[in-house]
């Protein structure tokens, strides 16, 4: 007996867990035949999963969040029970714009706009991909750390990554951040630089999450365990060095990324930016990441202050994650969360089958998060809309 | 009231225009992709979006009043019917009405569109299915030729070999035909 699945995906790189499932067999293994479906929008893909046309999808793990708190939707009971991936975005400036800056630092962009304001230059606009995405929050956090306001000192706008390419190359906006591979394809085809990769704001921060139906997953237990088996065998062989080129390859057909292989490959591999799907415990849906989306969510007054944060935080699932992972084989961290930004070098993690080798963690800035105080994170910040 | 339809896709856009002629009074504008300065010029009350267009995404960030677009937009939920926001989704849109707007004649409107939607993605499939049987056709119809050459064979007699290369292998005649006419250039030396 086979069972039909329909998940949805967004042309990205960190997509690429769910394309290899599909492609290498490993969702057939599962007994289970998976439609693909590629959205060119996320509120499609959350609509999707709400009205269980979907019952699983690539998602930003803001977006989940956001969902079952209700957020820019009508609340709905979406889970996050594996991490789809940590790095692959990056912010860049275009070429005009990097003219305008002494160096790629958030310091030189505030003295940039300050001189544009000053010869009475529009302001400076930079596009993300939705309200709520990682994207915009490390935007946001890095244009804060010189001390601008994003919601006043630039314009932010919303656009799909190949809006921003179209955009970029039109003069239409000024910077960006986006996710793998479309930070290359400005670079490649616009001139933009890269100012900021994913992995240098937070190594090992969140990203994508699979957003699942949980009234699918409640309903069909043991599916929901098989499918995370399935996306977790996906997960380690894309992380695999020896499988770097058949994964660009795969991904780079028109079904899916429809962007050349090269590009594709420019993040994937062992470099600093360069994208994580299993290693380091990336696939781990950790609490404290989720709590750290809040906090942000918090800071820019996107969730009204007497929300509490359990409801956002028990959007992600690591219970369904550990029952999985004990199928495959893999090791678990033991706890659900822990205090963020605290490593720069590599650490062991205490895990199920023996320690799991982490990476730094460290947040650009060197803030560290305490999962246990979000408010007093999120209020702690030069720029903030929560008070004290 | 002022209706601003984004779809990529003219055709489907026409007939979504076409459905909502009797309506009236409503100032129907169409866009294949959503201008900002377009939106804040025309002031629609309501908009209605194609799922598969880009712009949604951008939509969705309007929600809060800018400067550029002073009236914020909100997805289109009506409490009283719960369920309606899901079939739109199905049906392939949403809808956005701008903060204000009273929503009861909103339903009407979207029935509409929604109708019109999954009228248009079943001319589709149709057009889709009339050619694709076609191709298998003419397949059918050059397996046969090859058949009728090779075997020194009639028409009829060369389908019956086709059927029963199909019964046995439990596939359709037009794929055994494919396989048929690719054996065929691979033994003749063809490069594939």
């Amino acid at each position: 007996m086979t069972m039909p699945l329909e998940l949805g995906f967004v042309a990205l790189t960190d997509a690429a867990s769910l394309i290899v499932a599909k492609e290498r067999g490993l969702f057939d293994q599962e007994g289970f035949e998976v439609s693909l479906h590629r959205e060119v929008s996320w509120a499609t893909i959350r609509d999707k999963l709400m009205a269980g046309v979907f019952q699983g999808a690539h998602m930003l793990a803001p977006l989940a969040i956001a969902s079952r708190l209700g957020v820019g939707s009508d609340a709905a009971d979406i889970i996050a029970p594996l991490s789809l991936n940590a790095h692959g975005a990056a912010i860049g400036v275009s070429a005009q714009l990097a003219s305008e800056m002494d160096d790629f630092s958030a310091a030189s962009l505030a003295r940039a706009v300050a001189k544009r304001l000053g010869r009475g230059d529009p302001l400076v606009r930079f596009a993300t991909v939705f309200p709520y995405s990682m994207h915009s929050y490390m935007l946001r956090y890095w244009i804060a750390s010189a001390g601008l306001d994003p919601d006043r000192d630039i314009r932010l706008v919303t656009a799909p990554p190949t809006a921003i390419v179209e955009r970029l190359k039109s003069d239409d906006i000024d910077g960006f951040c986006v996710g793998a591979p479309w930070g290359v394809v400005c670079e490649e085809r616009c001139g933009a630089h890269i100012a900021l990769g994913a992995g240098e704001f937070w190594p090992g921060g969140p990203d994508k999450v699979l957003g699942l139906s949980g009234a699918w997953a409640g309903q069909e237990p043991n599916a929901a365990r098989a499918l995370l088996c399935a996306i977790m065998r996906a997960a380690m062989w894309a992380d695999m060095a020896e499988n770097a080129e058949e994964l660009a390859s795969l991904l780079s057909s028109a079904a899916y990324l429809d962007v050349s292989q090269e590009r594709i490959s420019k993040r994937i591999g062992r470099g600093v930016n360069d994208i994580r799907f299993s290693r380091h415990a990336a696939s781990f849906p950790w609490r404290s990441h989720a709590a750290w989306i809040f906090s942000q969510m918090l800071r820019w007054g996107q969730v009204d202050p007497s929300v509490t944060p359990e409801r956002a935080v028990e959007c992600y699932r690591p219970d369904l994650f550990r029952v999985a992972a004990a199928d495959v084989g893999m090791s678990t961290p033991l706890t659900d969360s822990k205090p963020e930004g605290l490593y720069d070098g590599p650490w062991a993690l205490p895990g199920s089958q023996g320690p799991i080798p982490m990476s730094a963690d460290r947040i650009f800035d060197g803030s560290r998060f305490d999962p246990d105080s979000i408010r007093d994170y999120a209020a702690g910040f030069a720029v903030t809309r929560l008070s004290g | 009231m002022r209706l601003l339809l984004v779809d990529p896709d003219p055709t489907r856009a026409s007939l979504v225009a076409e459905g909502l002629a009797d309506v009236r009074p409503l100032d129907l504008r169409r866009t294949s992709c959503l201008d900002e300065r377009e939106l804040a010029e025309f002031k629609p009350d309501l908009i209605i979006i194609a799922c598969d267009s880009p712009d949604r995404d951008t939509l969705e960030s309007l929600r809060e009043a800018t400067q550029s677009n002073p009236r914020p937009v909100v997805m289109f939920v009506d409490r009283s019917e719960p369920g309606l926001a899901d079939e739109a989704v199905r049906a392939g849109v949403a809808a956005y009405i701008v903060d204000g707007l009273q929503p009861n004649r909103v339903r009407s409107i979207l029935e509409v569109a929604m109708s019109r939607f999954q009228l248009m993605q079943q001319l589709r499939a149709d057009l889709a299915k009339a050619q694709s049987d076609l191709a298998a056709r003419k397949t059918v119809e050059r397996a046969k030729g090859l058949l009728m050459k090779e075997r020194q064979v009639g028409e009829e007699e060369a389908y019956a070999m086709l059927r029963k290369l199909a019964m046995n292998s439990g596939r359709s005649v037009s794929a055994v035909a494919a396989d048929l006419l690719s054996f065929h250039g691979v033994l003749r030396g063809d490069k594939s």
